[in-house]
């Protein structure tokens, strides 16, 4: 009895560390370049709809293999689980061809991918705008080649704002602040600003803020997150919700998807930073009066848009770098890329798209900032780490008790360690 | 992945079979030796499945848990080589390893032992007859055939600060004047995961002390009526005691489960950043996936640690609560 308890111990305990602690076998990553061609090549992408990624992949593989005559093995995961599944993959020196991923610089880090060099066309790489192009350059060669974009707006309420008497959508912090209050004054539990520094996506949030009050994450190569511009940027947003109280409770606990949209969604939040995605969703709803507006900055300057990108990275194996290349030339292509963008509700990563896109009204406010729109360093390999640390510490900075600075300093030191 | 971590909490049914008493010891084989040997080979055909099938789903995952924890991984998953027991050492110093164990400590200790005192009380009730019985005794089992994760995700939108229909049933009737946030205050946050983790721990409880009451003899009572017992003397003095073999198996499996738990706790708190809340399964989580250490190796480290620590738990607890007295 003891003994099978034990061993029942032992099974219920392992049969799930053993899975976490993963069974890293080999040391990944081929040699790439050489080796027969492949005849069949394998995707892993993230799922950014349930109703379109899967579909548009999966007719990408027919015309890929009508093009080609090599099979395209397409493995659709959530946001949640492709973390884990790539790191699981790559253990088990199974690495995919391809992966769809929102880093890429640890992995060129690793050698494991092909650069731009060995296998993107080069009127592919002409057309790609040039921000991406940077933000998908590790070492002066490009590895994370871009599938899409989104830029992040100042959606407002337009009902909130006409009860609340404001006619314009605020140009400065100051102006922000009193907008808000006067949209939480309106009562019956409306919140001037739904503010998400919860883990799921914080260093997004607070990188809008930051760019808006002439911060950065690094500044000429250099680790710069408790700069003196950033700590004021994290004291005013804690100071939002701790004495102006004008955000919703707890923000440093509150996640985007399932916190402040939701609010938004429902009437309840004045202001929110949003994206197409969740234009969409309003249009669908067409619950909310709704409009978008760029950010306030600081002082009432010029605003600065964040963009954020996703890539599409190749892995070094034997015999697949003209399959992996021919992938690329189809994607690429006008009709490929741009019909995924626009069933995702994105927006462009080429200069042909955004003249294609740019017929729709309803984008123009992000593709006129989409050129000029500041990314977070996904092109420093320290940034993975840092970024996670971010998401699970500046919460806490916004809390009653929170101390900006203290939180800023550690993250600073943390980055400047090596993550 | 880890979310065969939701089976293997939710499984419940197939440990609790294990738990048969063990055969008398008289069947032992007599210890001549070469009897002995023909008995083994000839026991290997019928030992051989089970044998390979334990190598397989015990000591082969075992052996790369602790490969995987002295080995250095990039971030990527990359293997880099050996890393000796410095993972080890980095757990070990992480800086919220002391606030981990402690919540580890109060989750388990306080899950398990409101879950048997109520157990006890519901079993007490379920073994009596009433109508409607059989009602009440499926009701009490559904939140046991319920998958954790999908009630774990029920109880954050029931107990959510915006929406939740607990804070507005709280403030309708009068309770509460503002809402409050059980899953995002840190007052709260480690109650509400207890209640839920008392919640889907009831059933299989319940079970175990039911059958456990129903072994017990009807003329034991009735004799101890006959000497003029109290209701209040016969639980106390026939009751508890007889019960002890369900109440050890009852707390041995709930320790088990419950340390190991990990959706209750992972998505209850998932919106709170840093491990202010996390028990030792999700830290090991965190350590892999979600934290700035993102490291396998710390990750396979902490999960080694997680098995000795419950090993040496339910050790130590099996001897002070002299297991073999009370099942033999």
């Amino acid at each position: 009895m003891l003994k099978r308890l034990i061993a029942t111990t032992a099974v219920a305990a392992l049969a799930l560390t053993a899975c976490s602690g993963g069974t890293g076998a080999g040391t990944a990553g081929g040699s790439g370049g050489g080796g027969e061609p492949v005849k069949k090549i394998k995707l892993v992408a993230a799922e950014y709809s349930k109703d379109n990624t899967a579909a548009f992949w999966n007719k990408f593989a027919a015309a890929y293999k009508a093009k080609t005559g090599i099979d395209l093995d397409v493995q659709v995961v959530s946001w949640d689980d492709i973390d884990q599944q790539s790191s699981t993959m790559i253990q088990n020196n199974a690495a995919p061809d391809i992966l769809n991923l929102n880093a890429y610089a640890s992995y060129a880090k690793d050698s494991l991918l092909y650069s731009s060099d060995e296998v993107l066309s080069d009127s592919v790489k002409s057309d790609l705008l040039p921000n991406f192009v940077q933000s998908g350059t590790y070492q002066g060669k490009m590895y994370g080649m871009p599938d899409l974009s989104s830029a992040r707006a100042l959606f407002y309420n337009k009902d909130l704002f006409a009860k609340a008497g404001i006619a314009a959508p605020p140009k400065t912090w100051d102006e922000f602040t009193a907008d808000a209050k006067k949209i939480t004054a309106l009562g019956d539990g409306t919140v001037g600003y739904a503010m998400p520094l919860g883990p799921e996506e914080a260093q997004a949030e607070f990188s809008i803020w930051m760019f808006n009050n002439g911060g950065n994450w690094k500044t000429d190569d250099k680790w710069t997150i408790n700069s003196p511009q950033n700590v004021d940027t994290l004291t005013f947003l804690k100071n939002l919700s701790v004495t102006d109280k004008v955000t919703q409770n707890n923000p440093g606990k509150t996640d985007r998807t399932d916190g402040a949209f939701p609010l938004f969604q429902s009437g309840r939040a004045g202001m929110v930073v949003g994206f197409s995605p969740l234009a969409a969703t309003l249009d669908k709803d067409a619950k909310v009066q709704y409009a978008t507006a760029p950010m306030p900055t600081k002082a009432g300057g010029a605003p600065a848009t964040y963009g954020v990108t996703d890539y599409l990275m190749a892995f070094k194996k034997p015999g697949n770098q003209d399959a992996v290349k021919a992938f690329y030339d189809l994607y690429y292509s006008p009709d490929q890329v741009n019909t995924f963008i626009k069933a995702e509700g994105f927006l462009p990563v080429t200069e042909s798209g955004v003249k294609q896109f740019s017929s729709d009204p309803k984008l123009k406010t992000y593709l006129d900032t989409l050129t000029g729109a500041k990314l977070t360093p996904t092109d420093d390999p320290n940034w993975d780490r840092v970024k996670l640390a971010v998401q699970q510490n500046i919460g806490a900075a916004v809390a009653p008790n929170g101390d900006p600075k203290a939180v800023l300093d550690k993250l600073q030191a943390q980055a400047e360690s090596g993550g | 992945m880890i979310r065969s971590q939701a089976r293997s909490s939710g499984s419940g049914a197939g440990a609790a079979g294990n738990a048969a008493p063990a055969p008398p010891r008289g069947n032992r084989p007599a210890a001549g030796s070469g009897r002995t040997e023909v008995r083994v080979a000839a026991a290997l055909p019928w030992l051989g499945p089970a044998l390979v099938l334990i190598a397989a789903v015990v000591f082969y995952p075992a052996a790369e848990l602790v490969r995987a924890s002295m080995s250095d991984y990039s971030i990527t998953g990359l293997l880099k080589g050996s890393a000796g027991l410095s993972n080890y050492a980095k757990v070990l110093a992480h800086p919220d390893l002391g606030t981990v164990l402690v919540n580890t400590v109060v989750w388990v200790v306080a899950v398990l032992v409101l879950s048997l005192v109520i157990s006890l009380g519901l079993a007490q009730l379920l073994s009596k007859e009433f109508f409607g019985r059989k009602v009440v005794r499926w009701a009490v089992i559904i939140p046991w055939a319920a998958s954790l994760v999908i009630t774990a995700r029920l109880f954050t939108l029931l107990l959510d600060y915006n929406y939740g229909i607990v804070n507005r049933f709280l403030i309708a009737v009068g309770i509460l004047d503002t809402p409050i946030d059980f899953l995002g205050d840190d007052r709260w946050t480690m109650p509400s995961m207890i209640a839920v983790g008392v919640f889907v721990t009831l059933p299989f409880t319940t079970y175990v002390l039911l059958a456990g009451l129903k072994a017990i003899p009807g003329d034991v009572y009735e004799a101890a009526r006959v000497d003029g017992a109290s209701p209040r003397q016969a639980y106390t003095r026939i009751t508890l005691p007889l019960l002890r073999p369900a109440l050890l198996v009852a707390s041995v499996l709930n320790i088990i489960y419950v340390f190991n738990s990990f959706p209750i706790v992972y998505t209850l708190n998932d919106r709170n950043p840093g491990f202010a809340h996390d028990t030792t399964i999700t830290f090991m989580y965190k350590l892999a996936f979600k934290s700035a250490d993102k490291s396998v190796g710390m990750s396979a480290a902490a999960g080694v640690a997680n098995v000795l620590l419950i090993l040496v738990v339910i050790l130590v607890y099996l001897r002070v609560s002299r297991w073999k007295d009370a099942t033999e």
